[in-house]
């Protein structure tokens, strides 16, 4: 609230521009586009003829849209975590169990039934929500309660997800892979389920008390206990609401195919560590992690059209485009700063 | 002080709990029927829910003619694909011969040579086979092949030079140049069945790839050679999506590929082919699946499933556990399986397959005999045409 006169007519853009990390990407991020219209416009036939073709299609935005989702979702998630003082480097684990859990629901369920008057799938996504909200208390509880190492834990969420996911996918429909429900979510739901959590974490974490209190439990959670604030219940708060996101981003990659595919990495594939670097890259800023979960989705989408284009460029090489573009913005602009007590245990003084 | 005690005593179990958990995941291959290895993720213990895993339920003595252990590829079972074929051919050599077997699903390459290291030097059961499935087997098993020379095995599509490995390959190319025949002159034709329809005005293909390797690359160079040979002026977009896991990368593959034009799109990705299923029906197209018949096995997208180019992995298996169980034992060989004994095949779709018109089946099966007399001769690299 650095300005809080200004917060009446674009309180959002207002704060936004008084960033100056926010604007450079901001400004890297129109112009490197610009320049690809341009040469595109200028030379056809070239590659960046080619590639800007590919950047201003609406097949390319809808992929970006779909793909992202699940990164944005999750980033959401870690933001509350972390800055309430607890990493949660266990996204991952989180979008797995409910990326199963959403199925195997929907599924025992049967699609075309419905409960309470709610469609078996919509009853999946809860599900989805509520096994992630589950998982992410027990972490909640090992981190807080009993002041385990927040990274190790957060490893073992995401080992245990991965393991037990495909285990009760071959108990229940034996074999890793469960079947296709025949239904699926559109995108378009889930699209605009991120932009509303992007939109309401923003205002939760800047507009409100809890927000504050998030902040203070992160940065200095001494003070929060002085002024009487339980750091306990916001850090559990905090865990909680990463658990809650990351449900809706599982629940809406595998709803979005109808099936939870298990085997290697799961049909998740990393997008949950994804998600960490997109709310590192944010700055913890929800807006932030929208547009690097976005800069990510958008590279992934373009990578899928360059192959098609049949250069001479291993197929293996353009897949990687996603991650080193990341890695180069990350090493040139990116400006992280974590909060001060993440990591740490408080203990309360009585 | 109480809380460091309690804390430190959490710690203990919880990290005790880990490592039950980790072992259970990785658990390895199971003991015939003693289930004393009850925490495994390999399938045979699972109260036997779909009916196809009794085979490691008996005793494993007395009048059982073989015990087969068999290590599957990385996309698991449920694939509907690749693995599950290979699980037929068990299933079928079960109900034939009442031979015993067991399985297992691996995480990962990593523990591939750890699995079939397992089934090898296991003494109860002593397993009479090993059933590698998957080229990713192919470095484990080289290793593993000469450590245990009296154990016999044998690996699916690709080959290891060792006397006790009998290696099965498919000709993959060979099939895929009649989806490539059969999918070009569709393109070709206004044509309409199920949930899909081919607009005649486009004259465009794909090709889905799981991880780039010279399995997948067979069939993409067939495809393409297949497409050139029936027609002069229709292109083939490809793309690798990198895993046999990621049906959402599938999907924006074959979506780009339908949004640009292709009327049938062709997959050889293991799970990641759903996306592409998925794909076909929001846009109205068709697609081709692979391994298995996916018209059967992927039955809420019949409506888009054209045909499937079906690689008798099945029989491959089946006729490796008969040879055992006769006492001829394939080692040292590699035996290709293409067109000629029906190993691999173009079979069409379930549901709407029946509606190609006659004139591209007669193409297409005279593209067949044209290949198994040897007029064409099928690249195995794209490119090679």
């Amino acid at each position: 609230m650095r300005n809080p006169l200004a917060d009446v007519p674009v309180p959002l853009l207002d704060d936004l521009i008084d960033d100056e990390y926010v604007r450079s990407l901001v400004v890297g991020v129109v112009g490197t586009l610009g320049v690809l219209g341009l040469l595109g416009l200028l030379f056809p036939g070239s590659v960046a003829g080619d590639l800007a073709g590919i950047v201003f299609s609406t097949g390319t935005a809808a992929s970006t849209a779909r793909l992202a989702a699940p990164i944005v979702l999750a980033g959401l998630g870690g933001i509350f975590a972390e800055k309430s003082g607890v990493i949660n480097i266990g996204l991952e684990g989180l979008l797995i169990i409910s990326a199963f859990a959403s199925v195997y629901i929907a599924s025992v369920i049967g699609i075309g039934n419905a409960v309470l008057g709610v469609p078996a799938i919509w009853i999946g996504f809860l599900a989805g929500i509520v096994a992630s909200t589950l998982l992410a208390g027990v972490f909640g509880v090992v981190c807080i309660e009993f002041k385990a190492d927040q990274i190790i834990a957060g490893l073992a969420v995401w080992l245990i997800a991965l393991g037990l996911a495909p285990f009760m996918s071959t108990v229940f429909f034996g074999g890793v892979n469960t079947p296709n429900l025949g239904a699926s979510v559109g995108w378009r739901y889930s699209a605009v389920m991120v932009l509303v959590a992007t939109v309401a974490s923003w205002w939760t974490l800047n507009r409100t008390a809890f927000g504050k209190h998030l902040q203070a439990s992160g940065e200095n959670p001494k003070a929060l206990d002085t002024v009487g604030v339980s750091v306990s219940r916001v850090r559990y708060a905090g865990v909680l609401l990463s658990g809650v996101l990351s449900g809706v981003g599982g629940s809406a990659l595998a709803l979005s195919i109808g099936q939870f595919v298990g085997s290697g990495e799961t049909m998740v594939q990393g997008k949950g560590f994804i998600a960490i670097v997109a709310y590192l890259f944010g700055n913890y800023n929800p807006l932030g992690t929208l547009g690097a979960g976005v800069l990510f989705a958008g590279l992934d989408a373009t990578q899928i059209r360059l192959q098609q284009l049949g250069y001479a460029i291993p197929d293996t090489l353009v897949q990687t485009i996603p991650y080193v573009v990341v890695i180069v913005v990350l090493a040139l602009v990116g400006r992280t700063r974590i909060p001060a007590a993440a990591g740490d245990h408080y203990e309360t003084e009585e | 002080m109480t809380s460091d005690i309690e804390r430190r005593r959490f710690l203990k179990a919880a990290s005790a709990a880990g490592l039950v958990g980790l072992a259970g995941c990785s658990g390895g291959p199971s003991d015939g029927g003693s289930g004393d290895d009850g925490s495994s993720g390999d399938g045979s213990d699972d109260d036997g829910s779909d009916g196809s895993d009794d085979g490691s339920s008996g005793d494993g003595s007395g009048d059982v003619p073989a015990t087969v252990g068999i290590v599957y590829s990385d996309g698991g079972l449920g694939d509907n694909s690749f693995n599950d074929a290979a699980q037929q051919g068990l299933i079928q050599a079960e109900e034939d011969f009442g031979i015993e077997y067991d399985e297992s699903q691996p995480e990962g390459t990593g523990e591939f040579g750890d699995f079939q290291q397992r089934y090898a030097s296991s003494t109860d059961p002593d397993y009479d086979l090993v059933s590698c499935i998957g080229f990713n087997q192919t470095d484990a098993l080289a290793e593993n092949a000469p450590q245990f020379p009296d154990q016999d095995f044998m690996l699916v599509d690709s080959v290891v030079e060792e006397d006790n490995v009998a290696s099965y390959v498919f000709r993959e190319h060979e099939g895929s140049f009649l989806m490539g025949v059969l999918a070009a002159h569709l393109t070709e034709t206004d044509f309409s069945a199920g949930a899909g329809s081919t607009d005649p005005d486009s004259t465009n293909l794909g090709f889905v790839g799981g991880v780039d390797s010279p399995v997948i690359r067979r069939f993409q160079a067939g495809f393409e050679a297949g497409v050139d040979y029936a027609a002069d002026d229709v292109d083939v977009t490809t793309s690798y999506v990198g895993s046999y896991a990621d049906p959402s990368g599938g999907q924006e593959a074959a979506l780009s590929m339908y949004q640009s034009g292709a009327d049938i799109v062709y997959h050889a990705s293991g799970a990641t082919g759903v996306g592409v299923f998925q794909a076909a029906q929001e846009e109205g197209r068709f697609a081709f699946g692979v391994d298995l018949d996916q018209s059967i096995t992927e039955p809420e997208f019949s409506d888009v499933i054209l045909a499937s180019m079906v690689k008798r992995v099945d029989t491959a298996v089946y006729e490796s556990v008969s040879n055992v169980i006769d006492d001829d034992h394939q080692g040292g060989e590699s035996i290709a399986l293409g067109l000629e004994s029906n190993g691999v095949e173009c079979v069409y779709g379930d549901e709407i397959g029946g509606e190609v018109p006659d004139d591209i089946v007669t193409a297409v099966s005279d593209a067949r005999d044209a290949i198994i007399a040897g007029d064409i001769d099928v690249p195995t690299e794209p490119g090679d045409t």
